[in-house]
């Protein structure tokens, strides 16, 4: 049925329609090369591949890593080797930026602040600059689009994600191999008020590494491990119990399967994608996963994880040179995933319907890297968009990160109907 | 034979130790009168080289390498047909060259027939030479066929000679120059010619800030600035002593230098990815080489080599990148024996044996040191009827490696490779055609290198085809010559650096096919009456160089490979008139790709034109330089701007002869 909703929708003219699916996703570029693009995607076409270019008439920067949906009237996008944080409108207009935090890595927003990990030293507040010995995460006023405050964390600061008022930041200590420090293998509480770290779990997992996906009160956060010894893993964090003060090992329970592209779907599980690899024996092996977080902690692991991805979604990601990314729209169930090819020519991006019937390929920009679905625009003109069978999608909440909540949080800002409430 | 590569050894660290003594006494020789510019010594060529060659090879010598306007062997090597020069840009960026397309590691660069060799990580940044001290510079594709070669000598798809220059007179030489971005250089060059004993000691000192002006301008930015980070400041020395048969060599280059990044969008300038690297070479070399009679030739070559290398990022500017600062040491250890033998005045055989001991250590963390053991076999059979000539070559070699890295050491690699060259001589003109097969090994790098490494790697073969055509005439006081080769390479399990599947997470990897078509021409005429000499020189190169890789994907299947142009030339004149000379110097190179998802992202074609004039007023030499005459903005890899417009006034005083050059 959805299927067939989408098909009505392309065989009409689309000026008439609102658009209903909207995807701004990020093509990191290559490095060193200030080829850093943004996609945008409508209706199943690809508008533009090279979006903020053709709105702005210049280049966004080099290595974006992130994007995320501040509030109705601002996107936020790090450039990390450009040490930019870019505000954009949802039309795409450059607003503002910053370069107050230097090596910045992951987002996210309360709706008013953006918060950013980084692995720099440094962070720039109100043109003073202050150190840290690690990394750090910095408090960014999306209405000056100046740093107000930022709090050192771990080294190398990864994902990062706000749940019951809290941020909780995943510590990977990446730069090991390099630097004099060990891997970190730790996850930073931090009361985004006052920027003061309140809490810090050991999830016994090293090396926490790449974004992370918050599912109702459960947090995805992959593990590559250090790529000899130590194997990956998936740790599902349970930030209600963090926050409830349970002791550090029943907050969390670690899947022995990588998740290095994770993304949370309208029913509240984890679609995983990752893969495991050794330099000592030089293989890896594949996980793709479909976990489902509450079962995951309720029987610690003992099930949960179910092998497989819906409908087509695993054999197209597999058939893949270089699985890059995968997302689900949380307004409309939509199941991405993009192919960054052979890094040096344009990536591809995959679109699947919620059962995961296979709609199209897009080609893309180089290294298509980070998703951001835009709420879905009203009917306007008069005309009424044809009835489709999502009527549970009504009524339905979601956080600022566009992921659908199941229990929502007194206090915390959500998104119904295409409104920002405070529940 | 067993033994005679170790007493080389130390017949050679001997030598190292009495050099400085005998060029002490060249420096306080009588100094001789001043010859001009024009009357340069002729060299003696030691080597019993046949004839014609039957390689297809390219050469600059004497007057001509000294009248461009360079300084490097990068910039020599850009005149050549065929050859790309990858060049991050300034002074201290490095500089190699890629052959017909073959990647800088398949192209084996040898001072005086002994081989440069980077265990670590393959590639030979020619910046670190000076053509100061050379009498030619020689590109062969292929292999140069000389009686006796050493075995290493067949083991590259490429073929970069330098000749060091012998002296033919005493003489003590003091040059001072200066440049635009800051750079000054200063060079002491002291030689000596005496009871057949012939040696030098040269020192250069240059210090640059490299701080030149750059300029991107295209629909979506307009960017102007300075180059940061570029610096550079070198001190190198060397010496070299021969009689007869017998050549040593001692080098030592100890540097500082920046090692800049690319031009990317920033709000300002507080952050830089700084990162500076240090240098300290050392060589020493020394080869002898005799015949027995008429049927008998040996050489013989042994060489102990050190590299240190400090790579540092852990500054306050580079909050980008991890803080590092780590140490690589390397020695290298070389000796070979040859022998031919030619039984018949139609027929000859050499032989040869290399063996190279490689150490490399590392503060890299889980790095354990590495020891390579590479060897070396090789039978090459020539023979000659009439104006026909025929050479057919095999090659073994073995590499072993030992060390205590967690992933262990890799496989040992034994392979043989062939190769095979017809020519046919008549007059001035040779037709000729070869085939070679030859593979680079995974470097210690490519196998070991912390969190990169791929101990797994299998070699990278090249397959090169060519068919080519010369000729040479004289008429009077011209003389000219041209040749053109057509040629067709494979290139097979390409290593190189890729993400890992499903991780972000980078490894070495064989991944890649290449095959390359392509036509290098060359065409000089010179001419020289009276007071007057003109030279013209030109090159070409059209080549078309596609991407094999992966049939089912039409985003990159036989499309170009990047940063390879099709089109690419370069045009030399120079005239000579009594104590003043000019050289105008033109390269242009087409349009390249460096990606496959934009048809935009494109480096322009660019011509570059260089000048150079010299004047000769006794003992005193001045020349001008002008690089880059119409300032024009280009890159050989994106986002790194090359300088434009630069200049350089160098004073050259000499007592003696005028034998070095200026």
């Amino acid at each position: 049925m959805k299927k067939a909703f989408l098909l009505s929708i392309a065989l009409l003219p689309a000026l008439t329609l609102p658009a209903k699916e909207k995807i701004i996703l990020v093509n990191e570029g290559m490095w060193q090369t200030d080829n850093g693009q943004l996609t945008y995607f409508e209706d199943g076409e690809v508008v533009s591949n090279q979006w903020f270019r053709d709105v702005n008439g210049r280049k966004l920067g080099d290595t974006p890593n992130d994007i995320i949906l501040v509030n109705d009237g601002i996107i936020a996008i790090a450039a990390n080797w450009s040490n930019i944080i870019q505000f954009i409108t949802p039309d795409g207009k450059a607003v503002g930026e910053t370069e107050d935090v230097p090596n910045n890595r992951k987002l996210a927003s309360d709706g008013r602040y953006v918060y950013v990990t980084s692995y720099a030293h440094e962070v720039g507040i109100d043109g003073d600059f202050r150190q840290f010995e690690k990394g750090y995460v910095a408090k960014i006023d999306a209405t000056t689009f100046k740093t107000v405050d930022a709090v050192e964390v771990g080294y190398e600061p990864e994902g990062i994600a706000l749940y019951g008022g809290h941020l909780f930041v995943a510590n990977s200590g990446g730069y090991s191999f390099q630097e004099g420090h060990d891997y970190e293998h730790s996850v930073s509480v931090i009361d985004p008020a006052t920027m003061k770290v309140v809490r810090t779990v050991d999830v016994e997992q090293i090396n926490l590494y790449s974004k992370v996906s918050l599912s109702g009160q459960y947090l995805c956060i992959n593990s590559p491990g250090d790529y000899y010894e130590t194997p990956a893993a998936t740790v599902i964090l349970d930030c209600r119990a963090v926050l409830d003060g349970k002791p550090d090992a029943e907050c969390f329970v670690l899947l022995p399967v990588a998740s290095t592209s994770n993304t949370a779907d309208t029913d509240g599980n984890f679609l995983t994608v990752g893969s495991s690899y050794s330099y000592l024996t030089g293989e890896y092996e594949f996980h793709y996963c479909t976990i489902n977080p509450e079962e995951v902690c309720l029987s610690r692991g003992e099930a949960g994880v179910y092998i497989g991805l819906p409908g087509s979604v695993e054999e197209g990601i597999a058939g893949m040179a270089m699985p890059y990314s995968i997302f689900v729209n949380p307004y409309s169930g939509y199941i991405y995933a993009t192919d960054a090819g052979e890094y040096t020519g344009a990536g591809a991006m995959y679109q699947w319907d919620p059962e995961g019937n296979f709609l199209g390929k897009h080609k893309t920009y180089i290294n298509p890297g980070h998703f951001l679905a835009l709420p879905p625009e009203k009917p306007q003109n008069g005309v009424t968009a044809p009835a489709t069978d999502l009527p549970e999608m009504e009524g339905a909440i979601y956080n600022m990160q566009g992921i659908r909540v199941k229990n929502p949080i007194s206090g915390n800002i959500y998104i119904k109907n295409g409104k920002k409430i405070i529940f | 034979m067993k033994t005679a590569p170790c007493i080389s050894l130390v017949y050679g660290i001997l030598l190292t130790v009495v050099l400085p003594a005998l060029c002490g006494h060249g420096a306080s020789a009588q100094t001789m009168a001043s010859d001009s510019l024009h009357h340069l010594q002729e060299v003696e060529v030691v080597a019993v080289t046949p004839t014609k060659l039957l390689a297809t090879e390219q050469r600059l010598q004497g007057k001509e390498l000294q009248q461009l306007s360079t300084t490097s062997i990068a910039d020599a090597l850009k005149y050549f047909a065929g050859v790309q020069i990858k060049d991050y840009g300034g002074l201290g960026g490095l500089k190699t060259v890629n052959v017909r397309s073959l990647g800088a590691q398949h192209v084996g660069v040898y001072i005086d027939g002994i081989r440069i060799t980077n265990a670590q990580n393959g590639t030979v940044d020619l910046g670190k030479y000076s053509l100061s001290t050379l009498e030619t510079v020689s590109l062969y594709n292929a292999n140069r066929l000389e009686r006796a070669q050493s075995a290493s000598e067949y083991a590259s798809g490429a073929t970069v000679y330098l000749q060091t220059r012998k002296p033919g007179t005493d003489s003590l030489s003091v040059m001072a120059g200066i440049g635009s971005f800051h750079t000054y250089r200063g060079r002491l060059n002291v030689q000596m010619s005496r009871r057949g004993w012939q040696g030098f000691i040269d020192g250069e000192y240059l210090n640059s800030r490299g701080d030149y002006p750059f300029r991107y301008k295209s629909e979506y930015e307009d960017t102007t600035g300075r180059r940061t980070n570029s610096d550079i400041e070198y001190f190198r020395i060397e010496g070299a002593l021969f009689k007869r048969g017998f050549a040593t060599h001692i080098y030592s280059y100890l540097s500082s230098r920046g090692c800049p990044g690319g031009i990317v969008r920033r709000l300002s300038d507080k952050y830089t990815n700084v990162g500076r690297e240090w240098d300290r070479d050392i060589f020493v070399q020394a080869s002898w080489q005799q015949a027995f009679g008429t049927r008998h030739f040996v050489r013989l070559n042994a060489k102990y080599a050190y590299e240190y290398l400090r790579y540092n990022t852990d500054y306050p500017e580079n909050q980008n990148t991890a803080r590092v600062d780590n140490r690589y040491r390397q020695n290298d250890a070389y000796a070979s024996a040859s022998y031919c033998l030619s039984p018949l005045r139609w027929l000859y055989l050499n032989l040869g044996y290399d063996a190279r001991m490689s150490w490399l250590r590392s503060d890299v963390r889980n790095f354990s040191s590495v020891r390579r053991l590479d060897q070396k076999a090789v039978a090459d059979l020539h023979l000659e009827w009439r104006g026909l000539r025929a050479e057919g070559s095999l090659l073994f070699q073995h590499y072993k490696d030992h060390t205590r890295v967690q992933a262990g050491a890799a496989n040992p690699i034994s392979r043989f490779t062939p190769s095979i060259s017809i020519g046919w001589f008549w007059g001035g003109l040779t037709v000729r055609g070869w085939y070679k097969k030859i593979f680079r090994v995974p470097t210690l790098n490519d196998l070991y290198y912390t969190q990169a490494g791929n101990r797994n790697l299998k070699p990278e073969y090249t397959r090169q085809w060519n068919v080519g055509v010369e000729y040479a005439a004289a008429f009077g006081a011209l003389r000219l010559s041209a040749q053109a080769d057509a040629y067709i390479n494979h290139i097979d399990n390409r290593i190189v650096c890729l993400p890992l599947r499903g991780t972000y997470t980078w490894s070495m990897m064989n991944y890649g096919k290449t095959l390359c078509r392509g036509l290098n021409l060359n065409a000089s005429g010179r001419w020289a009456a009276g007071e007057w000499s003109v030279s013209l020189l030109g090159s070409l190169t059209l080549q078309r160089d596609v991407n094999r890789t992966n049939s089912e994907d039409e985003d990159t299947y036989n499309l170009p490979i990047r940063y390879s142009p099709k089109v690419s030339f370069g045009l030399t004149g120079m005239v000579g008139w009594r104590w003043l000379s000019l050289t105008v110097s033109e390269v242009h190179v087409g349009r390249r790709i460096w990606s496959y998802a934009d048809p935009r992202d494109i480096l322009a074609p660019y011509n570059n034109v260089d000048l150079r004039l010299a004047g000769q007023w006794r003992w005193l030499l001045a020349s001008l330089e002008v690089n880059d005459l119409l300032d024009v903005q280009y890159e050989h890899v994106p986002r790194y701007p090359m300088p434009g417009r630069s200049f350089r006034l160098t004073l050259t005083y000499t007592l003696g002869n005028t034998n070095i050059k200026p």
